[in-house]
C-alpha cells in the first residue's frame, strides 16, 4: 500500500510543481493521474521512486518512508516500484535484450553487472518477459532500429524485470498513436489483474482512463481538485472533464482523435 | 501623405534640411572631405567618408615612400613613385576621383533630403581594390608569360617514379694529383699503362681561382682508355676529402670519349675555401674524370625507401599524437560538459576556466605548437607528437565534452528506477550514449593528426613533411614528387577507412 500525506515539491527555480497532496493507493488498484501538463503528474511519479526529492511530505510505501531513504536502502525499494516513461528511455545504442536485462541491475551484484554479467535465471526472465510481450524476436536489434510502440514494450518488458510490486507509468501512451495506446495499456491492464501488481498511471485521454482504470485523481497546478471511484469516472461527463483539463481537452474514440466539441458522444 | 509613400521614405531614410546650401556642402567637403556631408545632417556618411579618405590617403603615402625609399621630401617622392611603378598613377587617379566624388556627393546629399547617394561607394571601393592590387604586387603579365617554368618541376611531381627505381653502378674512373701552388718541385704527370683509364694533366700544379673572380690556373687533361661515348664527369677531391664536381660557366663539366676511349678538355682550377687549419705550404689536390654505367638489375632507390619509412614514421607520429591525446581528453572533457559541471558556482568556474584554456590552446595552430616543441625536445618526431598532442587535447576535449553534454537524461533515470548503483547507471546509461562519438571523433582525429604531421615535418617535427621539405630545398623534385604522392595515398586510404569505420558506429 502506498499512502501519500501532505506532499510538497518546491524546484529550485521557486516554481511550485506540488501542493499539500495527500492520498492513497490500495494494492491492485489501477489508478490514473488526470491533468495538463504542467499540472504535477510526472513530479508526483518521480517523487515516489525518489528520481525527484520532495520539499516536504511523506511517502509511506508498504510501511517505510520513502522520502527519508538514502543509498542502499533506498534502491532496495526503488526496485519493488517498476517505471514506464513516456518518451521509453531506452538506450537507443544498447540492444534490446540489454534493455531489458538492466532492470535487472538493482538485484544484480555490481561488480558481475559491470562486467555485463547476469545470471542464467535473470537471462530466462528476459526472454520469458520478451515473449509475454511479443518482441522475443527483436531482442538482438538496437534499441532506435525499434518503432515506438515496440520501444515501450521494451519499457515494460523491463519494468517486468525488476518484478515489482507496483509500476509507474509516465504518461505511457503519449508518444503513441491510439491504437499503439490500447495495445500498451492492454498489457498494464494484464499486470494489473493477472499478476496483482498496482498501477499507477498518468493519462491524458478521457476514454482511456474510462475503460482502464479503478480510480482517478485529477491534478491542477500541483493540487488535487478531483477523486472519483471507477463508477465515478464512468459517469463523467465531458465537461466534468474540460473543468479538469480546461479547454484542450481531448478524446481518443476509436483510433481518432478529435475535438470534444465535435465528438461530444464518442465511444468509450 | 497617402499610406504608400510612408512605407517608402522610412523614416530613419530621410534628414532634417541640410544645414548649408548644396553648392557650400560641396566647397566644405573639398576643404575637408565629408564636412560637406556632416552639415547636411549625414553625420555618420561624413565620418566615414573622412576616415576612409584618411586611411586610403596615408596607405597610398606608405606605397610612394616604399617605391621611392632614397627619395626626400613628398613631391620628389611621389614624382619617382610614378616613374619606378606605373601602376600607382592610376591609384592616384583613383584617388583623385574620390576626393572630387565626396565633393559631388555632399552637393547631392545637401540638395535633396529624401534621396541617399551610393555612387561615392563604388569608386571608394574601386581606390581599395586599385591599393590592394599595388599591395598585392599582383602581376598577372608575369603569370601568364612565365606559366611554362612551372612545367618541368610540376611534371617531376605528377610523375616522379623513375626516381623510385636505381641500378646497381660501376664506376669507370682515373685520377691525376695536382699540387697547389707550385713549387718549382713538381709531380711526374701519370703514364699509359695497358688498357686501363688513365687521365692526363697538365701542368701538374696551379693555382685556385680566388674569390674576387681572379682566374686560377687553365689544366689541359687528356683521357684515354675511357668507355667510347659514356658521358664522363670531371670531379675533384680537396685535401680535405670534399668530392665536387668542376664547373665551367655555371654548367657541370661532361665530356664525351671518342671512339678509342680518347678526349681532352681545358678547364680552370675552381675556387674552394680551405678550413683557418689548412697552413701547410702545398696541398695535394686530385682531379679526376669518372664513368658510371647501370648495371645489374633494378631495384628500389634509397630515395624510395627514405620516402617509405618517412611515410611510415608519419603514421605513427599521428597514431601516438591521438593516443596520448585521447588519454588526455577523457578526462579533461567531463571538466568541460556543462550539464556535468552546471551544479555549483565553483565547478561551474572550472567549468569556464577548462573551457577557455581548450579554446586557447586549439587556437593556437600546431605548427606553431611544433615550434616550440622543437625548441624543448629537439628535432624529429618527439617534438611533432607533442606539438599534435597539444593540439588533440583541445580539439578532442572539444568534441567529447560536447558529446557529453549532449547525452539524453532518459536513460539515466530510467536506470536510476531500476534501483541501479550509481557506477552502474553510469555503466548502464552514460556509457553506451557516449563511446560511439567518441570512437568516432578519436577515428576522424587520427585522420587529422595524420596529415597534420605532414606539415609539423616542415618545421622539423620529424615525418614525411621534414623530408620534403628538404627535398624541396635541394630542388629533388622527383624524390619530393615521391613523397607527395605517398601522402596523397596515405590521406585518401585513412579519410576513407576512417569514413567507413565512422559509419559503422555512429
Amino acid at each position: 500500500m502506498l499512502e501519500i500525506r501532505n506532499l510538497t515539491k518546491i524546484y529550485d527555480d521557486g516554481t511550485v510543481a506540488l501542493k499539500n497532496v495527500s492520498f492513497t493507493v490500495n494494492d491492485g488498484e489501477f489508478l490514473v493521474v488526470i491533468g495538463l501538463s504542467g499540472s504535477g503528474k510526472s513530479t508526483l511519479l518521480r517523487c515516489i521512486n525518489r528520481l525527484i526529492d520532495p520539499t516536504e511530505g511523506e511517502i509511506i510505501w508498504n510501511g517505510v518512508d520513502m522520502a527519508q531513504l538514502q543509498g542502499e536502502e533506498l534502491r532496495k525499494n526503488r526496485r519493488q516500484i517498476g517505471m514506464i516513461f513516456q518518451h521509453f528511455n531506452l538506450v537507443r545504442r544498447s540492444t534490446v535484450l540489454t534493455n531489458v536485462l538492466a532492470g535487472r541491475l538493482g538485484y544484480t551484484p555490481q561488480r558481475n553487472s559491470l562486467l555485463g554479467r547476469f545470471s542464467e535465471n535473470d537471462k530466462q526472465k528476459a526472454w520469458t518477459a520478451l515473449r509475454r510481450l511479443g518482441i522475443e524476436d527483436q531482442a538482438h536489434k538496437l534499441a532506435r532500429e525499434l518503432s515506438g510502440g515496440q520501444q515501450q514494450r521494451v519499457g515494460v518488458a523491463r519494468a517486468l524485470m525488476q518484478e515489482p510490486l507496483m509500476i509507474l507509468a509516465d504518461e505511457p501512451v503519449a508518444s503513441l498513436d491510439p491504437v499503439l495506446a490500447h495495445s500498451i495499456l492492454q498489457y498494464l491492464e494484464a499486470l494489473n489483474q493477472e499478476d496483482g501488481m498496482t498501477v499507477l498511471c498518468s493519462l491524458h485521454y478521457l476514454d482511456l482512463v474510462q475503460q482502464y482504470s479503478t480510480r482517478v485523481i485529477g491534478l491542477r497546478d500541483g493540487e488535487i481538485v478531483y477523486h472519483g471511484s471507477r463508477a465515478d469516472i464512468r459517469a463523467m461527463t465531458d465537461e466534468e472533464f474540460k473543468d479538469i483539463y480546461g479547454e484542450e481537452a481531448v478524446r481518443v474514440s476509436a483510433g481518432l482523435e478529435g475535438n470534444l466539441n465535435d465528438n461530444a458522444e464518442g465511444a468509450a | 501623405m497617402s499610406n504608400n509613400t510612408k512605407k517608402l521614405a522610412h523614416k530613419d531614410d530621410i534628414r532634417q534640411p541640410s544645414l548649408v546650401k548644396p553648392p557650400i556642402a560641396a566647397v566644405l567637403s573639398l576643404i575637408l572631405p565629408g564636412l560637406g556631408q556632416a552639415l547636411a545632417r549625414a553625420m555618420r556618411r561624413g565620418l566615414l567618408l573622412l576616415l576612409t579618405i584618411a586611411s586610403i590617403g596615408g596607405l597610398l603615402l606608405w606605397r610612394f615612400k616604399l617605391t621611392a625609399p632614397r627619395d626626400e621630401g613628398w613631391v620628389n617622392i611621389i614624382k619617382k613613385g610614378w616613374h619606378l611603378d606605373p601602376f600607382l598613377i592610376a591609384v592616384t587617379v583613383l584617388f583623385a576621383l574620390l576626393y572630387i566624388w565626396i565633393a559631388v556627393d555632399a552637393y547631392a546629399i545637401a540638395k535633396d533630403r529624401t534621396r541617399t547617394p551610393i555612387g561615392v561607394f563604388f569608386v571608394l571601393i574601386a581606390v581599395f581594390f586599385a591599393l590592394g592590387w599595388q599591395i598585392g604586387q599582383i602581376d598577372i603579365v608575369t603569370l601568364i608569360t612565365q606559366a611554362d617554368e612551372a612545367g618541368p618541376p610540376l611534371g617531376r611531381v605528377a610523375w616522379p617514379w623513375e626516381k623510385a627505381i636505381a641500378y646497381e653502378q660501376s664506376i669507370l674512373a682515373a685520377s691525376a694529383d695536382i699540387r697547389v701552388p707550385c713549387t718549382g718541385n713538381e709531380l711526374a704527370p701519370n703514364e699509359i699503362a695497358g688498357s686501363e683509364p688513365v687521365l692526363i694533366a697538365t701542368p701538374t700544379c696551379g693555382t685556385l681561382s680566388t674569390q674576387d673572380g681572379e682566374a686560377g690556373t687553365i689544366l689541359h687533361l687528356e683521357g684515354h682508355n675511357f668507355a667510347p661515348g659514356e658521358d664522363t664527369a670531371i670531379k675533384w677531391k680537396d685535401p680535405i676529402g670534399n668530392i665536387f664536381r668542376q664547373r665551367q660557366e655555371g654548367e657541370y663539366v661532361v665530356v664525351i670519349p671518342d671512339a678509342e676511349g680518347y678526349f681532352e678538355t681545358d678547364i680552370i682550377m675552381p675556387y674552394r675555401l680551405l678550413p683557418p687549419s689548412a697552413t701547410d705550404p702545398f696541398y695535394v689536390w686530385v682531379i679526376f674524370g669518372e664513368q658510371t654505367a647501370d648495371v645489374g638489375a633494378a631495384h628500389l632507390s634509397d630515395d624510395f625507401k627514405l620516402v617509405v619509412e618517412k611515410m611510415i614514421e608519419t603514421i605513427f607520429i599521428g597514431m601516438m599524437a591521438t593516443f596520448f591525446g585521447v588519454i588526455l581528453a577523457v578526462p579533461v572533457s567531463f571538466f568541460a560538459a556543462r550539464n556535468l559541471m552546471s551544479a555549483s558556482p565553483i565547478t561551474l568556474a572550472v567549468y569556464y576556466l577548462v573551457r577557455g584554456v581548450l579554446n586557447i590552446i586549439r587556437s593556437i595552430e600546431p605548427i606553431i605548437w611544433a615550434i616550440i616543441a622543437v625548441i624543448v625536445v629537439g628535432l624529429g618526431p618527439f617534438a611533432g607528437i607533442l606539438a599534435l598532442v597539444f593540439h588533440s587535447i583541445a580539439a578532442l576535449g572539444k568534441l567529447y565534452s560536447e558529446a557529453i553534454e549532449s547525452i539524453d537524461p532518459g536513460p539515466i533515470e530510467a536506470i536510476q528506477a531500476t534501483g541501479a548503483t550509481w557506477l552502474q547507471t553510469v555503466v548502464y546509461a552514460v556509457v553506451p550514449q557516449i563511446v560511439p562519438p567518441f570512437v568516432s571523433f578519436t577515428i576522424y582525429r587520427w585522420d587529422i593528426n595524420v596529415r597534420m604531421s605532414t606539415i609539423i615535418g616542415l618545421v622539423g617535427g620529424g615525418g614525411i613533411g621534414f623530408l620534403l621539405v628538404q627535398y624541396i630545398r635541394i630542388l629533388d623534385y622527383r624524390s619530393a614528387g615521391m613523397a607527395v604522392w605517398f601522402i596523397a595515398i596515405t590521406v585518401a586510404i585513412l579519410d576513407y577507412v576512417s569514413a567507413e569505420i565512422r559509419a559503422r558506429f555512429v
